[in-house]
Order: C-alpha cells, then sequence, then structure tokens
C-alpha cells in the first residue's frame, strides 16, 4: 500500500515590491493522504495554492513548513532517491509539456529507462508501445511523431503515458483537462479513471471545476488563499456544501437549469465568505 | 482553445530555415566566399612574392593588378579571405561556446550561480569593446600576436551580448512544462540543459554564431587596419593597412584597396541574410505573408432588411485561408437588438474566424471568398460592410459594432493611464467631444460595468483580471455600439469573477438594448445566458435555435455530444461517471 501523506504543508513566497520584501502565504497548513485506489480533489479558483501544492508533491518546489511522506506497501518510508519512481505528475498544458523537439518515443523511453523500468533501448521501445496502447494510442502510428503532430487529447494521453512510465504509484493531475477541447475532456477523465482501477492507483485531481471534481473524485478539498475551508466525500461537499465559500463557488457555475436567476455575487461577499471556518464532513457531520 | 486555423495543418516546426530568396542570396554570397578562401590559395601564386612591376592595374599576367611591391593581388586576396575567415570563425565558435556557458548554464541553474554569471555579462557587456581590444593588443608584444591571440582577445569582448539573449530565452524555456515534466521523471540537469533545452536554442544559438562572425571579421579589419591585428598572418585587414600604408587611394590605385572592401561587405551582407531567415524560425511573425489585398469573388448583394429587430445579417459567409482551408463554410445568422447570440464551438470550429470576419478584420492568409455581412441601422439605412472603404470600415467598427477579444485583459498598454486608453477612443471617434465631456463618458463607462472610477487614474497592472477585463467591455461600449462582438469575454477568469461580468453584460444589454455575439466553447454557461444558440462544427453551422430548444430537444448528434460533455454539478450521476471510456473517444 503505497500512500502518501501532506502533512501540515506550508509555503511562503517571497514578492519584492521595491526595495522592501513582503511574504505571502500561499498554502497555509494543508493536510490530506492519498491512499490507493482513491482519488482526492483539490478545488479552488486561480491563486488559492492548488498548483503550489501539486509542485510541491512533485518536489519542484520545497515546502516552508511541514512535510510530504511517500510510504510503501510495508508502511516503512520510501527514500528520497526512490521517491519519483513512485510519484509522478501530469500538467496542465499538452501543448508545452511535451518538448517540440523531440518524439512521442523520446518522451517516454527516458523515463523507462531512468526508473529501470527497462534495461535496454530495445526494451524500453517495446514497453513505450505498450505504454501508448494503454492510454488508447495507436502506438506503431504514433511513436515517432513530435507533438505538433498531435491533436491535445493525444498530447494529454501520452503525458499520461509519460507519468505511468516509470511504474508510479501516486499521480499528482494539475488541471489535467483545462486545456482540452470540451468533447474530448470526459474521455480523457475516464481514461485516467480507467488507469486508476487497473494499477490501484492515489490521484490528487487539481481542478477548477466542481463538476468533473464531483464525478471523478472520492473526497474534494476546497481551497481557499491557500487554506483548506471544506472537505469531505464528493457528494456531500458539492450537494450539501456547508462553508458559505462553497456555496459561493456552486451558485457561480453556470446552470443551464436555472436560466435568468439573479447573479449577484460580489467581491466583498468572497471575502467575507471565505474567513468562515473550516468545515470537515467526516469530523463535522 | 479558439486557434483559428485547425490544428493539422500547423506546418512542421523547422530546425532549419525556409528556403527564401533572402536565404538563397545570402547562402550563395557566403558559399562563394569560402570556396574562394579554402581553394583561392591552391592556385593562386605567393602573395608575398615581389616583382618589379609595382602597381600594375589589373589585365595581362596580374587579373587584379598588383600592389606597390609588385605583389599579385588576387593572391593576395586569396590568402587574405582564408585569414579572416578563419579568425571569424575561431571566434564565432569560442564567443557563442562562452555566451552559451554564462547565458544558459547560468539562467537554468538559478540563484547566486545565475546572479553572479549574469553580472560578470552584465560586466563584460559595458565594457566598451574596441578601445579594449586595441588596449589588449597594443599590450601583447606584436611578435606574439598571432591570429589565435586575435581570435581570444575578440571572443572575450564579444560573448556577453549573446549571454543575455540567451539567458533571457533560457529563463523562459526552464519554466515550460516539458522541462519541468523532466525535472519530475528524474533526468540529471545535464541533460536537461542538452537533451531538452539546447535544442530547442539552436536557432537561436545558429543566429548568435552568425552575428559573433560578422562581428569578428569587421572587428578584426579594423585591428589590422590601425595596424594592431594579428602580425603573422595575412587578412582583408593586413592588406588593407599594407594598401592605406602604401597611398593607394591616393594613387589611384583602386584594384589594391577595393577588392577586399567588396569582400568584407559581400561577407557580411551574406550573413546578414542568412541571419534573417534564422530569425523566421525563432519569429515565425517576421515571415512574410504574401499580402493580396484581393476583393471578394461576390455579388455586391447588401440584403435586405429581414425584421425590424435584425441589427446584422450573415449570408452565406464562407472565409478561407490561403486557398486551402475553408474555415468558414455558407453560414448565414442573424443578430437581433438586444438579443445574446451564442456561438458555441471548439478549436478549429471556426468561430473566431467567423467574428473576425463579420468585423472585417480578418487578415491575410484569411479571405472572405463568399457570402455579405449587412449591418442593419437604427434609423432604417443598412451597410455592406464587406465593400465598405477601410477609411470609413475603421470608423464604423468602433462605433457600431464593437470586438472585445479573447484575453482581452491583456491588452491594455501597460505604459498609459486606464482614463488615457479610453479617451484615446473618444478623441479619434468624437473628435467634437470637450474634455470634459469625455471625461465624464469615460468616468460614466467604467460605472456602467461595475468598476469606481476612481481607476481611471490606474494603470492596468494596478487592476486584477477581472478589473482589466471589465475595462475592456467599457471600452468597447464607449461609444454605444448597436453590436458587440464578445470572444471568450470571461473564458481566463475564475467563475465567480466570470458571475460578476456576466451579470454587467446582461444588466447593460437590457438598459441600452444592443445585440450581442457571445462567443465560447462553455456550453452550460450559453444555455443559462443566451437567447439563441448557433453550434459551429467544422466552420459550419450545424444547429442554431432558442437555448431552451437546444437544451431540451437537440437536434443536431454533435450538439448532443457537446451537452453530455459537461457532466451535471447536481443532478444524476451520468453513466459516463468513472466507467471506462464510453464517450469523447481518441481525438
Amino acid at each position: 500500500m503505497t500512500t502518501l501523506d501532506v502533512q501540515d504543508l506550508v509555503k511562503d513566497f517571497r514578492i519584492r515590491t521595491g526595495l522592501r520584501g513582503r511574504r505571502l502565504r500561499a498554502v497555509d497548513h494543508v493536510s490530506f493522504t492519498l491512499s490507493p485506489g482513491r482519488t482526492v480533489a483539490l478545488v479552488g479558483e486561480s491563486g488559492s495554492g492548488k498548483s503550489t501544492i501539486a509542485r510541491i508533491i512533485a518536489r519542484l518546489e520545497r515546502p516552508t513548513a511541514g512535510q510530504v511522506v511517500l510510504n510503501d506497501d510495508d508502511g516503512g518510508r520510501v527514500s528520497d532517491r526512490a521517491y519519483r519512481d513512485h510519484v509522478q505528475m501530469v500538467f496542465q498544458d499538452p501543448f508545452s509539456s511535451l518538448n517540440p523537439f523531440h518524439t512521442v518515443e523520446h518522451h517516454l523511453i527516458r523515463p523507462l529507462l531512468l526508473h529501470g523500468q527497462a534495461r535496454t533501448g530495445a526494451e524500453a521501445r517495446e514497453k513505450a508501445g505498450d505504454l501508448l496502447e494503454r492510454v488508447n494510442l495507436p502506438a506503431r502510428d504514433i511513436v515517432h511523431r513530435r507533438p505538433h503532430e498531435l491533436s491535445g487529447g493525444q498530447r494529454q494521453r501520452v503525458a499520461i503515458a509519460r507519468a505511468l512510465a516509470p511504474g508510479a504509484k501516486v499521480i499528482v493531475a494539475d488541471e489535467p483537462v483545462s486545456m482540452l477541447d470540451v468533447s474530448i475532456r470526459l474521455g480523457v477523465l475516464n481514461l485516467l479513471a480507467r488507469l486508476q482501477r487497473e494499477e490501484n492507483l492515489a490521484v490528487l485531481y487539481i481542478t477548477h471545476d466542481l463538476a468533473t471534481a464531483r464525478h471523478f473524485s472520492d473526497d474534494i478539498l476546497v481551497l481557499y488563499r491557500g487554506r483548506v475551508v471544506e472537505r469531505g466525500p464528493a457528494d456531500e461537499v458539492i450537494l450539501a456544501p456547508r462553508h458559505p465559500y462553497t456555496r459561493l463557488l456552486a451558485a457561480a457555475s453556470p446552470d443551464p437549469e436555472a436560466r435568468g436567476r439573479s447573479f449577484d455575487i460580489d467581491a466583498a461577499a468572497v471575502v467575507a465568505a471565505g474567513e468562515a471556518p473550516a468545515y470537515d464532513h467526516r469530523i463535522q457531520s | 482553445m479558439t486557434d483559428p486555423g485547425p490544428d493539422s495543418s500547423a506546418p512542421r516546426r523547422a530546425v532549419l530555415p525556409r528556403s527564401s530568396p533572402k536565404l538563397v542570396t545570402g547562402l550563395a554570397l557566403i558559399t562563394a566566399i569560402i570556396l574562394f578562401g579554402v581553394t583561392g590559395p591552391l592556385f593562386a601564386g605567393d602573395p608575398d612574392a615581389i616583382n618589379d612591376i609595382g602597381l600594375t592595374p589589373p589585365g595581362g599576367g596580374h587579373v587584379l593588378g598588383t600592389t606597390q611591391m609588385g605583389q599579385d593581388v588576387l593572391a593576395q586576396i586569396a590568402y587574405a579571405t582564408r585569414g579572416s575567415l578563419y579568425i571569424g570563425v575561431l571566434v564565432g565558435v569560442m564567443a557563442t561556446v562562452l555566451s552559451a556557458l554564462f547565458g544558459i548554464v547560468g539562467s537554468y541553474a538559478g540563484g547566486v550561480v545565475d546572479e553572479a554569471f549574469s553580472l560578470f555579462s552584465n560586466v563584460m557587456l559595458v565594457i566598451p569593446g574596441l578601445p579594449l581590444v586595441i588596449v589588449i593588443s597594443a599590450f601583447v608584444p606584436p611578435e606574439q600576436r598571432g591570429a589565435w591571440t586575435i581570435a581570444v582577445v575578440l571572443a572575450i569582448t564579444g560573448w556577453a551580448g549573446s549571454a543575455r539573449v540567451l539567458r533571457a530565452q533560457t529563463l523562459t524555456l526552464r519554466n515550460r512544462e516539458y522541462v519541468l515534466a523532466a525535472r519530475v521523471a528524474g533526468e540529471p540537469a545535464w541533460r536537461i540543459i542538452t537533451v531538452e533545452i539546447l535544442p530547442n536554442l539552436l536557432p537561436l544559438l545558429a543566429s548568435q554564431f552568425v552575428f559573433s562572425v560578422i562581428a569578428a571579421i569587421l572587428s578584426e579589419a579594423g585591428l589590422s587596419f590601425l595596424g594592431l591585428g594579428a602580425s603573422n598572418s595575412s587578412t582583408l585587414g593586413t592588406m588593407l593597412y599594407y594598401a592605406q600604408n602604401g597611398f593607394a587611394l591616393q594613387r589611384g590605385a583602386w584594384w589594391w584597396f577595393a577588392p577586399p572592401g567588396l569582400i568584407i561587405a559581400l561577407f557580411g551582407c551574406g550573413l546578414a541574410l542568412i541571419n534573417f531567415s534564422i530569425d523566421e524560425i525563432t519569429n515565425p511573425k517576421l515571415r512574410a505573408v504574401p499580402r493580396r489585398i484581393r476583393r471578394p469573388r461576390r455579388e455586391p448583394a447588401p440584403v435586405g432588411r429581414p425584421s425590424q429587430d435584425v441589427v446584422v445579417s450573415v449570408r452565406n459567409l464562407s472565409v478561407t485561408y490561403g486557398n486551402t482551408v475553408r474555415a468558414v463554410k455558407d453560414v448565414s445568422l442573424e443578430v437581433r437588438r438586444g438579443e445574446i447570440l451564442g456561438l458555441a464551438g471548439e478549436s478549429g470550429s471556426g468561430k473566431t474566424t467567423l467574428a473576425y470576419a463579420i468585423n472585417r478584420l480578418h487578415r491575410p492568409p484569411a479571405e472572405v471568398t463568399a457570402g455579405s455581412v449587412t449591418f442593419h441601422h437604427r434609423d432604417g439605412g443598412d451597410t455592406d460592410m464587406l465593400a465598405l472603404p477601410s477609411g470609413e470600415l475603421r470608423a464604423f467598427r468602433w462605433s457600431q459594432m464593437s470586438v472585445v477579444f479573447q484575453g482581452a485583459m491583456n491588452s491594455l498598454n501597460p505604459v498609459m493611464t486606464i482614463r488615457a486608453q479610453l479617451e484615446d477612443v473618444l478623441t479619434t471617434h468624437r473628435p467634437q467631444l470637450s474634455r470634459s465631456d469625455r471625461r465624464a463618458r469615460c468616468a460614466r463607462a467604467l460605472e456602467l460595468v461595475g468598476v469606481d472610477p476612481a481607476r481611471l487614474r490606474s494603470y492596468p497592472h494596478e487592476l486584477s483580471g477581472g478589473m482589466r477585463q471589465r475595462v475592456m467591455i467599457a471600452m468597447a461600449m464607449l461609444l454605444d455600439p448597436q453590436v458587440m462582438i464578445m470572444d471568450e469575454p470571461t473564458s481566463a477568469l475564475d467563475v465567480v469573477v466570470q458571475r460578476g461580468i456576466l451579470r454587467e453584460i446582461l444588466r447593460l444589454r437590457d438598459e441600452l438594448g444592443f445585440g450581442i455575439v457571445l462567443i465560447t466553447h462553455d456550453l452550460p454557461l450559453l444555455l443559462e445566458v443566451s437567447d439563441r444558440i448557433a453550434v459551429m462544427l467544422g466552420g459550419e453551422i450545424v444547429e442554431c435555435a432558442a437555448a431552451e430548444e437546444i437544451l431540451a430537444r437537440p437536434r443536431h448528434p454533435y450538439t448532443r455530444r457537446l451537452l453530455e460533455s459537461f457532466p451535471s454539478l447536481t443532478g444524476e450521476r451520468g453513466a459516463f461517471v468513472r466507467t471506462g471510456e464510453a464517450t469523447g473517444g481518441a481525438r
């Protein structure tokens, strides 16, 4: 059972304004656990700190305080050296997450070789083909293409295959479909869901879209300015939101059934809502 | 999400420059000069052989005449060209390596290393190059001043500018997601720099290399001309130096100094032409687009007013990109006063192209090939948009029909206050207004979109994204247009902010009664706010009906597919959810 524990994470950024420095708290004491077969959704607006959390988990940033602990099957802590064998990330923009200079094959062979999933080039090429088949891409047709010869959906599938290549058990998906055309978004999300079932993956799904968060995750954490304001099982958080900020987000989502409803939301209401104490459905209900 | 051209036809990302007259001319010049420099000395006689026929004009035994000492000018030029090329390439290689080291490695490493490297390059940059070269050259005794010494001196003084350019480019590349992905994959830093970043810098490096070769050949010529060049080698510069000392100009011996000068000029010209072509790889916008201002092939057929409340009629409009890609095919639609017409579609569906074409904002190679766009004025007149002369079109665009572009909030001028930018529109279109009237209208426009008029004094960076977008909408409404076209006006914004802006748009529509074309991929949003919805697919409108109708009884399969793509927030869990890939296949 590979589980990832995010413990009391804090991240401060220093902002230079003229000569003086100012501190911005991007992540404010956030804790949660990712366990196999389960998806946790981090929901929030831009600037809520959700991408910063993803980058800390992917070790692209160091936390100011708190830690991310990865435990392997026996419950022992995974060493830093092996961390990236287990934790991988799918980025938001499939148009920039693949190197325009390299072929699809390069993007898959490198992680396979780096993480000991393949010893020789030939073995890596074969496994790269298998990975492409698993994300529903015609391997033979696509493996020598460069990113610009693929559609957005195909690129994101390659990016997912790349994240799986090291044999990762924890996948951080940072807005994996928000840059894709709407008609292919569900396809990619369903692909992730299928791979999760097959591999018993732990998934962190980061999004600003409440609807897909509800349908594609088990638990939802709502973030506002780096703080978790509400957390709980997906349906409870969305269908019976208890925190005013979550209610605000839900009310602001477009709703075809609610034509002609009033639109009154102002900035002051958002700030006031964000200040309310956090709500945890599992503890407080 | 709405790039106008279809993705599949995107040009192959070039590593080599595209063939163009510039490139061919440049390559021809350079190849000729290099061939001459490399093979010339093999055929030419001894350049130093002294003869007693000093200063013979060209002709006879000496094709390019002789020098004062009776040396053959052609032979001298052959050797001098080789010498100059040698120094140019040496300096080019050394300067490029140095600039790559300090520019790329420093900025990738970041932190203290970057600060130190960057400081060092900046210091090297402000040291005036040529004077330093003169001092260093003068300091090294002439007998030790070989081609290598000169090359090293020129390289040391010439790399810093390139390093800064490379640093800036690397700073953007190192935050690209593919570099982050390589870090997450566990690639070592040296491999990320050489395999992931460097290839994407190749065009830039090539251009910097070419540039430093030109600079080196010119500087060396300058140094040699001053007598500070390499002592034991002959270059074009040393040739000019001897010509000067031999009073070639005064004696009218043009064949002595003109050929070396010409070769320097042609070589610089050739490299510059090649550099233009390389620049076009890094910046495709520099590519010359064939600008054919061609009248659309169509009958001048402004459409009569279908009914009193229609403000724009589009009839059978087709737009093509360069005669091959038909981005908009035979589209007809009407916009009515006081209505919101939603235009839904995905990338490549042609919705943005259509919006641009209605306003004639499309640029070559896009071209309207058929159809008409007619604007019906409130007072009864009709205007054929596609026949409007460009001067009238400009006046028409903002005052009758305005556009809010996708990501418009980033198109405010960062160095002008909001007031200056709003007033600019008024001084252009309503020159008769007094200063106080202008100010009052600007303040009123901001109030309309729910921004405090005190913000008129602000600069764009002092406003949030939502406020900037509101300012853009205020600007679009400033002249009280009858139609507003909005291309993804809120897509880049958070839902809460989006709500606020939509509320203002709806309120203004009710107050002022203009027609709105709202273009977005967000179908649920359109279903909630618009009156009618047109669904675009592959350049065609596949369905156009009232919003309620689209929601309740979508006719076209694509409309149904789009509707199914948005899971309901609060409704039943659909069958598609986490069950596998039932909807949307690989595309």
